[in-house]
């Protein structure tokens, strides 16, 4: 038998595919995120189809699990009486809802207000230090009694453990990303969709037309906040934001359409005091 | 957000630096192959030389160990999830053989031929998962046999 020299890629490598490997990662990744994608939605879809039908009792237990986080410290005490006497007033007179509103105050500097499962407002410091009248806090607050008398609280928190879930999946539970979104989850409304933040708006409108008598505040926060403001610290109330300016719009087009006077403000409540944390 | 940016940069940099290692390796590759041509290797146990002509017999062996970069090893892992072949490896695995064979011919020196020529590959660094080494070894061994004329 002769031996014959060769060349192994003689023929072309048999060995390696052809395919390009940028083509390949283009059709899995992009593969994979539309099954994400697909599933978050659906799941989210799911969320919308259960929230009417959990019950007052199973959302305080399903929020039982994390508000311990937000235990009252004697340095916000009297602040949170205070915002809590505010809310109160606001539930009893015009914005009777089936729930046991707690007030929490956090020292930080994020400017700021969250609705959490089982009648939780969460109101950061940051946002305290801004408001310059009684009627500013108050149309905040009803903005997140509106969340609450929507259950858009519920619909934001469902979606964001979806999102957590699928974060887990891909990225493992030790993972920046999964601490980051569960962050998020607690902290933000990110997934309150534009036209639940313009329902919740409305229900602030009238809740404030109903307990002043007049709509002064409204926007005023919305609208003092600088353009040039750093955007790292944006809250979702902030005037520079686009989605804001059209929600000052629609507020504005509201107090016209329904003849809502415009007062004068009430003073902050004086024993209001804004914990250290907030003034960085 | 960083953590995105740190991905992709790390994805950008496996993809740039392990294409360009992998057409150098080639092009270096198939320019010793075609330099050792002269050199036969074949799985045979023994070839028809009658046994006084064989001056001499020896072991020679090569081994080439050779790293995944960060493009492939995603490209992989996506791959985990749908199956199929795993296309961004098969070079690797290629590079990896042809390189401990031409090690084994180098070793050979100027033998005639390279009998009973196996490969074998295996994985190095498959413990340290979490420190997300990932290479892999090729070693080809045979008996180099120098024949007189």
């Amino acid at each position: 038998m002769k031996f014959t020299p060769r060349h192994p890629d003689a023929n072309g490598n048999v060995n390696v595919s052809p395919t390009h490997p940028l083509k390949e990662f283009a059709i899995l990744a992009g593969g994979l995120l539309a099954i994400v994608v697909g599933v978050y939605l659906a799941l989210g879809l799911a969320v919308d189809l259960v929230v009417p039908h959990i019950s007052m009792n199973l959302e305080k237990k399903l929020a039982g699990a994390f508000v311990e986080r937000f235990a009252q410290t004697d340095e916000t005490a009297e602040t949170t009486r205070s915002i809590q006497a505010l809310v109160d007033r606001l539930q009893a007179r015009c914005a009777s809802l089936p729930y046991t509103i707690t007030v929490h105050v956090q020292p930080s500097p994020a400017v700021n207000a969250a609705a959490l499962p089982g009648g939780h407002i969460l109101v950061f410091s940051g946002l305290l230090a801004e408001m310059r009248s009684e009627n500013e806090l108050a149309f905040v607050l009803a903005h997140e009694l509106g969340h609450f008398a929507h259950r858009d609280h519920l619909r934001g928190l469902g979606r964001a453990v979806v999102l957590m879930a699928a974060s887990t999946m891909l990225f493992g539970a030790d993972n920046s990303v999964s601490d980051m979104i569960g962050q998020g989850m607690v902290l933000t409304e990110l997934s309150f969709s534009r036209k639940q933040e313009t329902q919740a708006d409305e229900f602030a409108l009238e809740a404030l037309y109903c307990l002043y008598g007049h709509v002064a505040g409204a926007t005023a926060f919305f609208e003092k906040i600088p353009e040039a403001a750093d955007p790292g610290r944006f809250g979702h109330y902030f005037a520079s934001h686009p989605e804001n300016r059209r929600r000052i719009r629609h507020l504005e087009d509201l107090t016209r359409a329904r003849d809502y006077p415009l007062g004068d403000v009430t003073a902050m409540p004086a024993d209001l005091v804004i914990p250290v944390a907030a003034t960085k | 957000m960083i953590d995105l940016i740190i991905f992709l940069s790390l994805l950008a940099l496996g993809y740039g630096a392990g294409t360009w290692a992998e057409k150098r390796h080639y092009r270096s590759i198939a320019k010793r192959e075609m330099d050792m041509l002269n050199l036969p290797v074949v799985t045979l146990k023994s070839v028809a030389v009658p046994e006084h002509k064989i001056r001499s017999a020896r072991m020679v062996y090569g081994s080439a160990v050779i790293s995944v970069d960060y493009f492939k090893r995603i490209l992989a892992s996506l791959r985990n999830i749908f199956g199929g072949q795993v296309k961004s490896y098969e070079s690797l695995i290629d590079r990896a053989r042809r390189e401990a064979l031409l090690r084994m011919k180098v070793m050979a020196g100027d033998a005639t031929v390279i009998v009973n020529v196996r490969i074998e590959t295996s994985a190095v660094g498959k413990q340290s998962k979490r420190k997300n080494i990932g290479c892999l070894e090729a070693v080809a061994y045979g008996t180099a046999l120098t024949v007189e004329e």
